[in-house]
Order: C-alpha cells, then sequence, then structure tokens
C-alpha cells in the first residue's frame, strides 16, 4: 500500500527537523526525535560494505545519545565549526508494523570559524526506521552511513 | 636512496639536545623526503597488517609504508610476503584493490605477471610477434621482480622492512614486545577500520601517544566522567634504545593525595560532580587479569597498538607529504570473544578514533600546532618534564622522556 501524503509529509519533515537542528547547534534537541530506546549509529560505507560491524558512534538510547553531546559541550576539544546539510531524495521505501523504512541523501558542509574554510565534510545516506507515534513521528533507527572512510580531523557533532 | 635525500644537512639541532625539537622539523619538505629515505625506506621494521587480514594463501591487503605503496600477502606456501606495489616495467600499480585473493599480481597497462612471492613470470608479447619487437633476446624475468621487502609477524602483528641490516623483529621490539605479547593473546578478529585524516605533520602525531602527560589534562572526558585520573596506579616501559615505548594504568587504584588535589582542581578536566546517564559504556572487567585498563604502545615510527577498556586497535601511522597524515585504524576483538565481548569492544568505539569522545581532540590539537609553528623560525618545543636527559624521568607518567627519547632516536636517524 502506498504511504499517504500525510505520513509523507511527516517523515520528511522529520529527517529535516534533524538536520536543522544540528545545523542550528541544538544538539540537545536531537534525542526527542529519536523515539526511547532509539538507536543512532554512524558507520562507514567502507565497513557496511564489508560486512564489519565497526560504527564510529553508536548511541543506543536516548540516554546514551544525551551523554554524546554532554560530552561535546564540556568535555571535548574541538576548533571551532558549525554544518550545513543539504538533505536530498527523501524515500519511503517500504512499510513494517507501523515503522516506515526511510532513505534520504545528504551532504555536509563543515564551515571552520578560525579561516571560513567551507568544504563538503561528509555525503551519505540516511537509513532510517520512522514510526508515528500518536501522529507525532520519531526515529526508531537512524543509521548514517557516510561514503568516504575518511574523516577529516575529527567527527565531533552528529551528522 | 638518492643522494640528494641523504647528503648532510645544514639544519643543525638545539644546542640543549633531545629535550628540545626545531618547528622546522614539522615544515620542512626536505626533512620529509630525508625521512622517506631514511626512515621509511631505512632499516626499521614498518606496520603493514594484521595477520587475520591476510588469513590464507593468496590473501592480499594493501597499504603504504611511508609514501610507498606495499602489498602485504600469503604466498602459496601460506607464508607471510611484503613488496613494492610498482610494476618492474613502468611503475603502475600491480594490486588495486585494498584486499582480496588471488594467485597473481597482474600490471593492467601491459599485462605483467606477478606471482605472490613478488616474481614476474611473464611479459605480454614478451617474443615480439612475427619476429618483430618484443624485448631483447637477454631479458630475464627473474632480474624485473616486485621490490621485495622482509617481511616478519610477531602475536598477529605484520611488520615489513626494506632493508637486510634491521634486526629481527623481536629483537627490534626489545622490551615493547611485552607489551603486545600481553595484550594480542589470542587470534583477532577484525571489526572495522577508521581513517582519521589529520592535517599536520605525521610526527605531530606520532608525539602524542608517547605524551602520558598530556592524556588525563586534555583528554577531559576521562576526569570528568571518572574514567582515569594521573593519581592512578601507572607506569611507563621505554625499550632500552628508546625506539618503542608503552605506559599503562590500572583501573580503580585511585589515591587521594594532598598535592593531587591542589592540582586537579586547576585542571578543566576534574569534575567530581559529572556522571554518565548511561554509565554502561565503561563498563570494564579485567579480561586479561593484570588489572590493566588502558594500555598505549608506540612503536617508531608509525604504529601504536591500544587497549582502552575493551577497545582493542592498532593504530598506523600514513604520511602525506609534510602537512598531512592519515591515522588508519583497525578495530579488533579476538576470533573466540563471546557476542557480549565484541559488543562491548564495539560500544567503547565510541570512546576512541576519528568520534571518539575521550580521544578526537587529538586531531585536533596536532592541526593546531600545525597553524601555531608555520613562520616559527628557529623556535623550539620545551620537553623537560622529569628531566633534561634521555633517563631522567623514570617511570612516571607525567614525565616526557618518552619524547626526549623519540627524539633523539630520530636524530640519530636522519643525522642531524
Amino acid at each position: 500500500m502506498p504511504i499517504g501524503e500525510r505520513e509523507h509529509r511527516a517523515i520528511e519533515n522529520l529527517v529535516y527537523e534533524w538536520a536543522r537542528a544540528v545545523d542550528e547547534g541544538r544538539f540537545e534537541d536531537l534525542a526527542g526525535l529519536l523515539v526511547e530506546d532509539g538507536e543512532y549509529k554512524v558507520a562507514s560505507r567502507y565497513n557496511v560494505d564489508r560486512g564489519l560491524p565497526l560504527a564510529v558512534i553508536h548511541t543506543r538510547s536516548r540516554g546514551q545519545l544525551r551523554d554524546r553531546i554532554t560530552s561535546l559541550r564540556v568535555a571535548n576539544i574541538y576548533e571551532a565549526h558549525c554544518y550545513r546539510h543539504l538533505v536530498s531524495g527523501v524515500q519511503a521505501i517500504g512499510e513494517e508494523g507501523g515503522a516506515f523504512e526511510v532513505r534520504s541523501n545528504y551532504a555536509v558542509i563543515r564551515i571552520m570559524e578560525h579561516d571560513g574554510a567551507s568544504s563538503i565534510f561528509s555525503t551519505g545516506q540516511y537509513r532510517d526506521s520512522v514510526v508515528l507515534e500518536g501522529g507525532t513521528p520519531r526515529f526508531r533507527r537512524r543509521h548514517v552511513v557516510f561514503d568516504s572512510k575518511a574523516i577529516d580531523t575529527l567527527l565531533v557533532y552528529p551528522l | 636512496m638518492s643522494a640528494l635525500e641523504t647528503a648532510p644537512t645544514a639544519r643543525t639541532w638545539p644546542q640543549e639536545g633531545p629535550g628540545r625539537a626545531p618547528y622546522w622539523v614539522f615544515s620542512d619538505p626536505d626533512v620529509y623526503a630525508r625521512e622517506q629515505a631514511l626512515i621509511f625506506r631505512g632499516a626499521m621494521w614498518h606496520y603493514v597488517g594484521l595477520e587475520a587480514e591476510v588469513p590464507e594463501a593468496g590473501s592480499f591487503k594493501c597499504t603504504r609504508i611511508g609514501d610507498a605503496p606495499v602489498i602485504v600477502c600469503r604466498d602459496e606456501a601460506g607464508r607471510l610476503r611484503a613488496m613494492v606495489n610498482r610494476c618492474a616495467h613502468r611503475g603502475n600499480l600491480v594490486c588495486r584493490e585494498e584486499f582480496g585473493k588471488g594467485n597473481e599480481f597482474y600490471c593492467v597497462y601491459h599485462a605483467w605477471v606477478y606471482n605472490l612471492a613478488g616474481d614476474l613470470k611473464s611479459a605480454a608479447f614478451r617474443r615480439g610477434l612475427r619476429g618483430e619487437g618484443g624485448l631483447p633476446a637477454d631479458f630475464r624475468l627473474e632480474d624485473h621482480g616486485l621490490q621485495k621487502l622482509r617481511c616478519e609477524s610477531f602475536c598477529g602483528l605484520v611488520f615489513a622492512s626494506y632493508s637486510p641490516d634491521t634486526p629481527p623483529l623481536a629483537d627490534w621490539l626489545g622490551e615493547a614486545g611485552d607489551g603486545v605479547r600481553r595484550t594480542l593473546v589470542k587470534p583477532l578478529k577484525v571489526l572495522g577500520y577508521d581513517t582519521q585524516r589529520i592535517n599536520a605533520n605525521w610526527k605531530n602525531y606520532h608525539e602524542n601517544p608517547r605524551d602520558s602527560y598530556h592524556a588525563n589534562i586534555l583528554h577531559s572526558f576521562y576526569g570528568t566522567f571518572g574514567m582515569s585520573r594521573q593519581s592512578q596506579e601507572s607506569a611507563m616501559i621505554i625499550e632500552r634504545s628508546g625506539r618503542h615505548q608503552y605506559f599503562y594504568t590500572k583501573a580503580g587504584t585511585e589515591k587521594s593525595s594532598a598535592d593531587y588535589k591542589e592540582t586537579a582542581s586547576g585542571l578543566r578536566s576534574h569534575n567530581d560532580g559529572f556522571k554518565l546517564e548511561d554509565h554502561s559504556i565503561l563498563e570494564w572487567r579485567d579480561e586479561y587479569g593484570d588489572g590493566i585498563s588502558v594500555q598505549i604502545l608506540s612503536l617508531y615510527p608509525s604504529f601504536v597498538l591500544h587497549q582502552i577498556a575493551h577497545s582493542l586497535a592498532t593504530r598506523h601511522l600514513v604520511p602525506n607529504g609534510p602537512d598531512s597524515c592519515d591515522l588508519n585504524w583497525t578495530y579488533f576483538g579476538f576470533a573466540d570473544d563471546p557476542p557480549a565481548l565484541t559488543a562491548q569492544r564495539l560500544a567503547q568505539t565510541n570512546l576512541v578514533g576519528s568520534a571518539g569522545m575521550v580521544s578526537m581532540e587529538d586531531a585536533a590539537v596536532c592541526n593546531m600546532i600545525r597553524r601555531a609553528t608555520a613562520g616559527a623560525g628557529d623556535a623550539a618545543s620545551v620537553m623537560w618534564m622529569g628531566g633534561k636527559d634521555l633517563a631522567s624521568g623514570g617511570s612516571s607518567k607525567l614525565s616526557e622522556r618518552g619524547l626526549r627519547n623519540f627524539w633523539h632516536t630520530y636524530r640519530t636517524d636522519m643525522g642531524f
């Protein structure tokens, strides 16, 4: 059964909401876009294609994602920068038991504050499972599969 | 080795010796070229991979030693081999996949074919056609193999060397071998890879894991969330030639002392009140039975082996010119790990690597040092924690003895 227009718009909005929260530095808002035991994982296509389980970020609950945000706020050292997400091709490719399988592409431009360098920091695919809880869409699973095996310097803000 | 790369240098090291490193050593392209000849192609052992990455006859892996592309493989008899990935004919790559399995290396340009030992077996149209063309009659296949390197393994780590003069691998490792042996106790299973690209000289990173002084200061995740503090029981072991070293910390050995409290209160990283919502990421049980929760082992010039709680990885440092290097992290567990232990090793990857909450800042500091040392002229760093010479500083983590030993070795190798 094709996905309804209303569901599709709600899912699309969730995908954009995540990107906008990151780009605006509202990292504390991300956990609320996951269900309570929602998973957020960032793994390279290099590992995924080889069937290797390693992920550079893997949180299995809102609490674990919040811990990562706390860490980047109070503990980690990095040079000031921000992201700009370009998200395209949001597509629901299936539904099972009320969870929609969703794919979309992203490009993240990283802008360094000290010299203004803007460069493509990461491109990849979001592989999401989205549920509608009382009409509100949330990620049950958000897998970020990034295309390049190399990460320039460090990955501190979620993609 | 070209005379240009190895000729005596006009550069002079600061009078004070190995406790100072001049900043030109990180940026000078001539120094970089000299390192390629004297260190990366010199009489050293260089890490090239894990035995687990080339598990059976015909398995191969492509990597680099310094700038040079290298193949490590197992020949038909299962013996480890290493050779430069450069066709003897016109210098093309003979192996284009990072990992794989086969029975020969085939250059796509003119179909020169090598066996797994690197010997040239055939060249297309070697005899020409209808009596024309072809290689000279006196061309000997055996004179035109791939450049072969020595290859040895130690506890599942594979190393290669350009030089017949490098001592056997176990002798080269010396006391550092004890740190490897303690950690790699069983056959390994690769869990995945992470490449961290650092916009700084390779030595900016090389210094970092040898520098136990910074660990609990820069990496405030350790202290903030109570994982490791300078006041825990720890030790530093430096191999007798000074090339290699490791240090370790034992969890649960917190010693409270007045001078620690006084100093720590000024550290950004010290925060007794901070707790993670979900502490499971830090859970650790003593799998080796020796109480060591963190061990960082550095081998000269470009290799690190770490145990950080249950996370196990190698870090292979590959230079990309004077201002860039790649840190290639290979994460692994043991082949017989139960699923729960594999899961914990994977979960603790959150702490290390490119996105590691403990250690991501190392690369940021390397980048900042590169910027800060631009235009530095003859300025030099000062590494006098624990003393000024090679022996002083004992086994304290609050010592830069490991750095002084590195720079001493480097100067000797480079003729500075």
